[in-house]
């Protein structure tokens, strides 16, 4: 494998570079003469500068493909394998992870009691909308638990406490959100335009900088004389939201910012919290996968800006001893899901975790499993807290949270609502209330390409179906064609680890320096072409398909 | 809860025979580093997470929010002379995880003891040093002439 790679890296070489010799003469001799001499900008050789540009050239890569899906296609090229990633979400949020959630989405969190002056303008409106609308809020909520009741005696007895506390999350959601479209619509004429999405796939990945590296990475550069010096310095973690939703709701227009996107002080920089140490130490999980960036739609629906979304809070009857520090798990799961799902609707606009957002976009997202509800509002004002950006960024998202509170007490036998909380129901319409707008002025897409945005507006028919292949393939992260090629015990043992059979011929890959996990995603052959398909006939020597990987 | 068997019994034993769970928890520094509230030990291999929690709360009062478990895999080496592969035991590890505002330093128990003899230790090769030195010197233009030769 080692072997073959080198030969076409050899060929690549050969065929592309300029014929050493050639003596072509400039075309015009008064090209070749300035009045003052013109010198190519004096550049810094040393490692971490040169480290800087090749990082530069690659997001500048990035930058430059003109599709959504070959965007995200791109994040993933350097990994056949995937990449190490951290796993956040809400299958699992673990203690004290308030700090590492800032961390890792660069926010500023504000934990509020009211929600932001923004909501003010609404603040009449919505108390008559209240008013009018908590009676049948109350009967839905009452039937909605009923249904649950009916459906959990079908259950199995066994069934996890977290699963209910899912189901019944879901069964009330549900018939708050119809009920709270229906009967506003008359109102706030963009909820007829709406999408809802139920349980869809929100998922997010992006690159951290600033975490501490880990000792075999240490131990490398203790190795190495001249890298002596850049022991502890910080290096990128991949990082992967997952989350699921009960349902979500689009609009074609984005919501207004909560504040306007400025650059920020050094003190309120300050602020947000650096979570140095390894992930794992606070309990989150990390895996090889591909980063899959899915806001709940695929590229080409018109409705792409989020309104607010339903997150369940399941993950707190997995993870019983949390005890009074509910509030801050919830926070930390407030800004993960409002910052992954955001961070995917910018990746459909053209930006990525490299390519910072041009205009602020916003969303509202609710915690619940129908009984306590908690409401976040979240700005998103930029995308890139890879590397040094965590030091450097002038920029930081903002979200303010309020702390849990019941929507009721309880619903009795019959189905009737005991100790219904307004305020809580006043907050909710308040979400429904913010209107969306156009931004005047503002080119959404910067990063775009004019004609071809998404894949499906590529004319050339092979290269189209590829893409659009290559993508569903990465997103649906179904295990590459070849698996990962795997060490034996036997092998760490007996040859790795202690050196007990060195007359065998070394064929296998870590006998032969390959590390299977720094294999690129292009580093494989098309599909065979039968000779009977070939294009250029039988005796054709091209046997595999084109790449066409952005 | 212990492993030892409790022995049948005969008449004119004692009654009444109490064995010592072989429940043991050795605190270790963490050869990563870690948030200040968690807190690693290296458990028998026994012990569940539930019983390093009871453990940690009953006997010594520490509040514990909650604690993960691995099993780490010893390492092998050769054995010198024959050659044959030796496997050190597995050890199980355990993360736990104090309440937020708590904060563990592991001790630094031996090193104002570890300076002092350092410094003697230093001192007595010092000294060694400067004698061969000495010896050297003196023989400098008597090559070969055994140490005991003068006076």
């Amino acid at each position: 494998m080692l072997k073959l790679r080198e030969l076409k890296l050899l060929r690549a070489s050969v065929g592309n570079s300029p014929r050493a010799l050639s003596t072509r003469p400039a075309a015009n001799l008064s090209d070749e003469y300035t009045e003052k001499p013109e010198y190519p900008p004096i550049q810094d050789l040393s490692f971490k500068a040169r480290k800087k540009r090749a990082a530069q050239t690659w997001h500048e890569q990035v930058k430059n493909v003109t599709t959504v899906e070959g965007k995200l296609i791109k994040v993933n090229m350097p990994r056949y394998y995937g990449f190490r990633t951290i796993m956040l979400g809400d299958e699992r949020v673990p203690y004290n992870c308030l700090p590492l959630s800032q961390h890792y989405t660069r926010t500023l969190f504000e934990n509020v009691q009211k929600l932001p002056d923004f909501y003010d303008a609404a603040g009449e409106s919505v108390d008559s909308f209240a008013k009018s609308l908590q009676g049948s809020i109350e009967d839905a909520v009452g039937f909605a638990t009923l249904c649950f009741r009916q459906r959990k005696s079908e259950l199995p007895d066994d069934t996890p406490p977290a699963e209910l506390d899912r189901l019944l999350g879901s069964e009330i959601v549900t018939q708050i959100n119809r009920l709270l479209l229906m009967a506003l619509r008359d109102d706030c004429a963009h909820l007829s335009e709406t999408e809802v999405d139920l349980d869809p796939r929100h998922e997010a990945f992006w690159f951290v900088g600033g975490v501490d590296p880990p000792e075999s990475v240490k131990r490398m550069r203790d190795g190495v004389e001249w890298q002596k010096e850049f022991v502890n310095d910080p290096v990128d973690r991949a990082v992967q939201y997952i989350g699921r939703p009960y349902l979500a709701v689009r609009h074609r227009t984005p919501l207004r910012p909560i504040r306007p996107m400025q650059e920020e002080g050094r003190e309120t920089l300050e602020k947000v919290p650096l979570y140095k140490y390894d992930a794992r130490t606070v309990g989150f999980a990390t895996t090889h996968r591909h980063g899959t960036t899915i806001p709940g739609f695929w590229p080409g629906s018109p409705h792409e800006f989020g309104l607010l979304s339903y997150q369940c809070r399941d993950y707190l009857l997995k993870n019983p001893d949390v005890g009074p520090d509910t509030n801050d798990l919830l926070h930390a799961h407030g800004i993960q899901s409002s910052f992954g799902w955001l961070l995917g609707q910018a990746c459909y606009q053209g930006f990525s975790t490299y390519n910072d957002i041009t205009y602020p976009l916003s969303t509202q997202t609710v915690i619940t499993n129908g009984q306590y509800w908690s409401f976040y509002v979240y700005q998103l004002n930029t995308t890139t807290v890879h590397s040094d950006c965590v030091y450097n960024n002038p920029k930081v998202n903002y979200c303010w949270g309020l702390s849990q509170t019941k929507l009721f007490e309880e619903v009795d036998e019959s189905g009737k609502c005991i100790g219904f909380n307004e305020d809580v129901l006043k907050n909710l319409i308040h979400f429904y209330a913010n209107v969306p707008e156009e931004r005047v002025g503002v080119n959404m897409k910067p990063y775009l390409g004019k004609a071809e945005q998404k894949v499906a507006d590529i004319e050339d028919d092979k290269r189209r179906a590829f893409l659009e292949r290559v993508f569903k393939h990465l997103m649906a992260n179904r295990p590459r064609h070849r698996l990962v090629p795997e060490t034996y015990t036997w092998e760490k043992i007996y040859k790795i680890d202690n050196n007990t059979r060195p007359l065998e011929a070394k064929r296998r890959f870590f006998e032969l320096g390959v590390n299977p996990f720094k294999r690129r995603l292009d580093d494989h052959y098309g599909y065979y072409i039968p000779r009977d398909l070939r294009p250029l006939g039988r005796r054709s020597k091209i046997r595999h398909e084109k790449n066409y990987y952005p | 809860m212990s492993t030892r068997w409790y022995p049948i019994y005969q008449r004119g034993n004692p009654q009444l025979r109490v064995f010592l769970p072989n429940f043991w928890l050795k605190l270790i520094r963490p050869a990563h580093d870690q948030p200040p509230n968690i807190v690693q030990f290296h458990c028998s291999m026994e012990m569940t997470r539930h019983d390093v929690k009871n453990y940690l709360e009953k006997i010594y009062n520490v509040p514990v929010v909650n604690v993960r478990t691995r099993i780490a895999l010893g390492k092998t080496r050769r054995e010198p002379l024959k050659g044959f592969v030796l496997k050190e035991d597995d050890m199980k590890l355990a993360y736990v995880t104090l309440p937020k505002e708590e904060k563990f330093e592991f001790p630094d128990i031996f090193e104002k003891q570890d300076l002092a003899k350092q410094e003697s230790d230093n001192k007595a090769l010092e000294d060694t040093k400067q004698g061969f030195k000495k010896y050297l010197e003196r023989n400098k233009f008597r090559p070969g002439l055994p140490g005991w030769f003068s006076i």
